[in-house]
């Protein structure tokens, strides 16, 4: 058994060696100190179980020996002895963290009875202290649901799960038991060899047995989604090593916007090149006089190369709308438009177009209807509408443009009636760059971006799009878009003649 | 031994099939021309090219690879040059060259030329690819 180590602390010599005669016949080991000076000397050099300082030091006061104690944070156990023992030293010296106060005189058993008492204690404090490390060490703590850590993990999208050096699951957020496919707790203090039992894991689990000192990430494929997944050790601020914390982050999404995007761009890029080819093809005849020295027989290429080229221009204005769209995020919300004038003033520029074809257009709008859209984007969206419906119009066919309120929202229709979409590519039309190829649509000018900033504009303000189509008939296009206050006396629904 | 040489353009883009077929005709080729895959095998049913210059987004985004695998399993066609023309192929990712490389080998293509390429450069190439295949006959 081990010997406790005792100091005693006292100018007077016959206390000292009294006390040092009781405690070496009850076993202890006991050492003395005249001055709280030597007494710090020999703290410095040696561990004690227990100290037992008298308050009268010829150099210092017992509380300040007390002091210097607590700060060298010595697992030691106190007593303080004195015969002016008053009810302020004793406040002062609890203040101080003593442990016990004996007053003098006192008798051999009481001062026995004292020590075993206070090594009792000290043993106590250890073991409560062993158990508290322990606990920490299985970072138990952190799958109580009272912990902060515990709130502030559930509430993150990728899922966590804290594994301890024993390797039972500690935490597990409620993202992690999705993906489990079980309950956060029916999870905790598994081990997480188990847990992490599906075949789509094994390279964690091998990952976790390995114990790699820095952090590991791994991809994963699981039910047609794509992971990315994150192990690192951590440790105590000692360095001791804790255990593992598992994040796994879905990226199926930021994987799918990421192919959108290297495809829009694939796409763009022939979009670019399809023209520059067909110009540069033009140039080489012209500059190689394939056809001869007569300049007027090149009249029709160069027209061609010049359509081209506006082609080309018109693709920049597009791409650059779009990607003006997606910068211009929270915009103020716009106030109410009148759809009348901005619609009247579309017309007229597509007018001369329209007259070229002989095309009866017709306007059919509610007085006085407003819709909650910047004025701009609502100016685009009709432009690009009608545009489409006098492009892909036949010659004397029919464009109308009728609009009204319905509910909270203002329904605009353009209807031509022209070439029409063939069904399967109907849901298309709206993708960025798609055009239908067909023998009737190759000679029309485009480049299957204006539907799709119509569709993001509209979007952008709470609105919708659709459209329906009959090949061969003609196509209606449908913006729904939040309307302006109603007029104070509403008047009754227009009727709309069915197409 | 001088005979005239026959070019198959397929090609979406109107313009680019007429600068082409100027410019070749200009130096003795004899140029056919078709707007897709479909019109293009319909004219391989009376014609017999000595090579074919193919874009590879006719209709859809890949469809000159079916276009020129179909070429290839007519037993006329078996070793005709196929020579692709793309504005996409050394603009793509990775993952896309992985895929394009699995195509390339599956339609048997002879050469893959980026858009936009110039009628002298596909010249040369066409001078090449047909005298070789005359030469392995």
């Amino acid at each position: 058994m081990k010997t406790h180590r005792i100091l005693v602390v006292d100018d007077e010599y016959g206390i000292r060696t009294g006390v040092r005669q009781i405690l070496e016949m009850e076993g202890f080991s006991v050492e003395e100190a005249e001055t709280g000076k030597d007494a710090i000397l020999l703290l410095d050099r040696t561990a004690f179980d227990v100290i037992l300082i008298d308050y009268r030091l010829p150099d210092i006061d017992g509380l300040t020996l007390l002091q210097a104690i607590r700060a060298r944070k010595l697992d030691v156990m106190t007593c303080m002895i004195t015969a002016y023992a008053n009810i302020e030293t004793a406040i002062a010296a609890t203040r101080q963290g003593i442990d016990f106060f004996l007053p003098k005189p006192f008798s051999p058993n009481d001062l026995i009875g004292v020590v075993e008492t206070l090594l009792r204690h000290k043993a106590g404090r250890e073991e409560a202290e062993a158990l508290r490390l322990a606990h920490e060490a299985s970072l138990l703590a952190l799958a109580s649901e009272k912990s902060q850590t515990h709130s502030l993990v559930e509430s993150l999208r990728d899922a966590v799960l804290v594994v301890n050096r024993p390797g039972e699951v500690v935490l597990v957020n409620r993202a992690m038991a999705a993906l489990l496919g079980g309950e956060e707790k029916n999870l905790i203090r598994r081990p997480a060899e188990d847990v992490l039992g599906a075949e789509d894991f094994a390279p964690i689990r091998e990952a976790l047995k390995s114990s790699a000192s820095s952090r590991t990430v791994f991809d994963m494929e699981i039910a047609d989604r794509l992971y990315v997944a994150g192990l690192s050790p951590f440790h105590s601020d000692q360095g001791e090593a804790l255990g593992h914390i598992l994040t796994i982050s879905d990226i199926s999404e930021i994987r799918r916007l990421a192919l959108e995007k290297s495809r829009f761009i694939r796409t763009m890029i022939h979009e670019f090149r399809s023209p520059l080819g067909a110009i540069k093809g033009i140039l080489e005849v012209i500059l190689d006089k394939s056809i001869g020295e007569n300049l007027d027989s090149y009249l029709p290429l160069v027209e061609r190369a010049e359509i081209r080229l506006d082609g080309l221009v018109e693709l920049i204005g597009s791409l650059l709308s779009i990607s003006r769209i997606e910068m211009e995020t929270n915009r103020p919300l716009p106030l109410p438009v009148d759809l009348v004038p901005v619609v009247n003033e579309v017309m007229e520029l597509h007018g001369e177009r329209a007259r070229l074809r002989d095309l009866r257009c017709s306007i059919e709008i509610e007085p006085g209807l407003q819709a909650i859209i910047d004025a701009e984007d609502l100016r685009t969206i009709i432009t690009n509408l009608v545009g489409n419906a006098v492009k892909y119009n036949r010659d004397q066919g029919a464009l109308k443009i009728s609009a009204a309120r319905i509910g909270d929202e203002a329904r605009i229709d353009v209807a031509d009636t022209g070439i029409g979409i063939r069904a399967q590519n109907l849901p298309h039309v709206f993708d960025e760059f798609f055009r239908e190829k067909r023998p009737d649509t190759r000679d029309i000018e485009g480049n299957g971006l204006g539907l799709a900033i119509v569709k993001r504009l509209a979007e952008r303000s709470a609105g919708r799009i659709g459209a329906a189509s009959t090949e061969g008939e003609g196509t209606t296009f449908s913006v729904w878009l939040p309307a302006g206050p109603a007029p104070a006396h509403s008047s009754p629904l227009q009727h709309q003649t069915p197409r | 031994m001088n005979v005239t040489k026959k070019i198959l353009f397929v090609d979406d883009d109107r313009d680019f099939l007429k600068s082409q077929s100027l410019y070749f005709s200009k130096r003795g080729y004899l140029v056919l021309t078709a707007a897709n895959g479909e019109e293009a095998l319909r004219l391989l049913e009376k014609e017999t090219p000595d090579i074919v210059i193919l874009d590879l987004m006719i209709e859809h985004f890949d469809s000159g690879f079916r276009l020129s695998h179909q070429i290839r399993s007519l037993e006329r066609f078996s070793n005709i040059p196929l020579i692709m023309l793309s504005g996409v192929a050394s603009a793509t990712g990775h993952r896309f060259d992985q895929e394009l490389e699995g195509l390339k080998q599956w339609s048997k293509l002879d050469a893959f030329l980026d858009k936009p390429v110039t009628a002298k450069e596909l010249l040369k190439v066409i001078e090449e690819k047909t005298v070789v295949v005359r030469n392995g006959h």
